[in-house]
């Protein structure tokens, strides 16, 4: 008996304390990280329509351009960014209202973040946000990948979000979500309800952006034209059936037809409906991207040329480099209903 | 009892036996009886009966509980006078330097033309005070929406 007694105390004090050497693990990772990384998160400065505004950045490569939120760098003119101690003007460079993000850049070499692959994270992967809430200084966060969502409140995004679990402040805007590499793998673009947790726009996607800007010079949303639903029974392992084809646009062009079962879209297969959202997000205008559907037996590949997605028909905001300022959106409001 | 013998005592006995109390004797006792009571309390002089009133009254409100009030009383008096005194104070004017009014201002300035090359003279603005108590610039309006900016409305690509 006093064996045993012996046995439990000696083993609730390692228990203990092999919990405390947990903590302080984390406790001392996530403060290398944070020392390792936060002077290439910066502090953005701008003013709007309505008043000055604060957010979050970081820079991503050592050129200084840095990547931020849309709503932070997508309307706003005057840029300014903190760094280092010091303040440089900045210019946008990209302002991308369908993926939720923006491209400022100023002249000067800057530390970069290193990008890491937000594909791989599990659920539950640790990640740390840098930002800079309200008029603090930049500030760590620590949580943990809450989810990898497609829809919110009932409404599609434009690509799957990571959703993390770490609490947000206002001014956070634009913040790095990073692993515990130091590798960014999202850009912070909103809170949830309560501030407790935050989508970022994984970082893959924002690459795209970039990519195509490097490319076409402007950001080029691709679309083919179709529209998809759940279909009654699986087919081929899909269940995303083309339920309408709009006339004169590639899907049409290229031969697509309603009813057909989606089984690819290049590289990227098909098992549900929503799968296409990531498919559709990573199309650019002019690549010819090869579509396989199941149309009743017969397996067909067809070359597909995307076009500019709708979204697209303002063309995206790029700025000239001597402008520094957002160009306007043209959006129009809605005429009042009579009473 | 040397008035009356065994006999005498005997027949009085006798015809109270058959004595009964006048009608509504009993409907009156109690109306009877109070007034009675006050009659004989009335014979005591004035002031005696209200010192005896106070001592009842005293007794049952606890004197001793009540001996803190006029302290209370004295206390809130003394902050009312301290705070009349506050209020009624004069406000003193603001020492502040005046201003040339007919100092140059210009006027069709911006980035497109930097200089208007006319140079007007506007009256200033009378001086507002309360801009002495407020922040010279308001703080900047801290990012962070509370959704994705853009969404799709249906699974189309």
């Amino acid at each position: 008996m006093v064996r045993w007694l012996i046995f439990l105390i000696f083993a609730s004090a390692l228990s203990a304390q092999g919990q405390e050497q947990s903590s302080d693990s984390i406790s001392r990772e996530v403060r290398e990280l944070f020392d390792r990384c936060a002077r290439s998160v910066v502090k953005i400065h701008g003013r709007d329509e309505h008043s000055d505004l604060s957010g979050s950045g970081f820079f991503v490569d050592p050129t200084g351009t840095i990547y931020t939120s849309y709503s932070v760098g997508g309307e706003a003119t005057n840029f300014s960014v903190e760094f280092g101690g010091k303040k440089f003007p900045a210019r946008q460079m990209i302002a991308d209202l369908r993926s939720g993000i923006a491209m400022l850049k100023i002249d000067s070499a800057s530390p970069a973040l290193p990008i890491g692959r937000s594909e791989q994270l599990p659920v539950a992967a640790p990640v740390v946000m840098i930002g800079y809430p309200l008029d603090l200084p930049e500030t760590p966060s620590f949580g943990m990948i809450a989810g990898f969502d497609r829809k919110y409140l009932d409404r599609y995004l434009t690509t799957t979000h990571l959703r993390a679990n770490l609490a947000t402040q206002r001014g956070e805007a634009g913040a790095p979500l990073l692993n515990m590499k130091g590798e960014v793998v999202g850009i912070v673009v909103s809170s949830l309800e309560n501030s407790s947790s935050c989508y970022a726009l994984p970082i893959e996607a924002a690459e795209k952006i970039r990519s195509d800007f490097v490319r076409f010079g402007e950001v080029r949303h691709g679309w083919i034209g179709a529209h998809l639903a759940e279909a009654l029974e699986e087919k081929g392992g899909s269940r995303a059936e083309m339920t309408e084809v709009l006339e004169n646009t590639p899907a049409a062009n290229s031969g697509i037809q309603p009813g057909d079962i989606l089984l690819q879209v290049g590289r990227k297969e098909i098992h549900q409906p929503d799968d296409i959202i990531d498919a559709s997000f990573f199309l650019s205008a002019g690549d010819t991207v090869p579509i396989t559907v199941l149309r009743g037996d017969q397996k067909l590949t067809l070359k597909v040329q995307a076009s500019f997605h709708p979204a697209s028909q303002h063309p995206t905001m790029i700025a000239a480099p001597s402008m520094n300022q957002a160009l306007p959106l043209g959006l129009q409001k809605a005429p009042e209903p009579a009473p | 009892m040397d008035e009356f013998n065994d006999n005498e005592i005997g027949r009085l006995l006798r015809l109270k036996k058959f004595e009964q109390p006048p009608p509504g004797y009993f409907e009156n006792f109690l109306h009877e009886f109070h007034r009675r009571q006050r009659d004989e309390l009335l014979r005591q002089p004035l002031w005696k009966i209200a010192v005896e009133r106070a001592q009842d009254f005293m007794l049952r409100l606890n004197v001793a509980r009540l001996a803190s009030y006029p302290v209370a009383a004295a206390a809130v008096l003394v902050c009312a006078a301290v705070f009349s005194l506050k209020i009624y104070q004069t406000p003193q004017a603001p020492t502040v330097a005046q201003i040339q009014s007919t100092a140059p201002v210009q006027s069709d300035w911006n980035l497109a033309s930097p200089v208007s090359g006319v140079m007007v003279s506007q009256p200033r603005p009378a001086f507002n005070a309360n801009l002495l108590t407020h922040r010279k610039t308001a703080p900047p309006r801290y990012v962070l929406d509370s959704m994705p900016v853009s969404y799709e409305s249906t699974l189309r690509f």
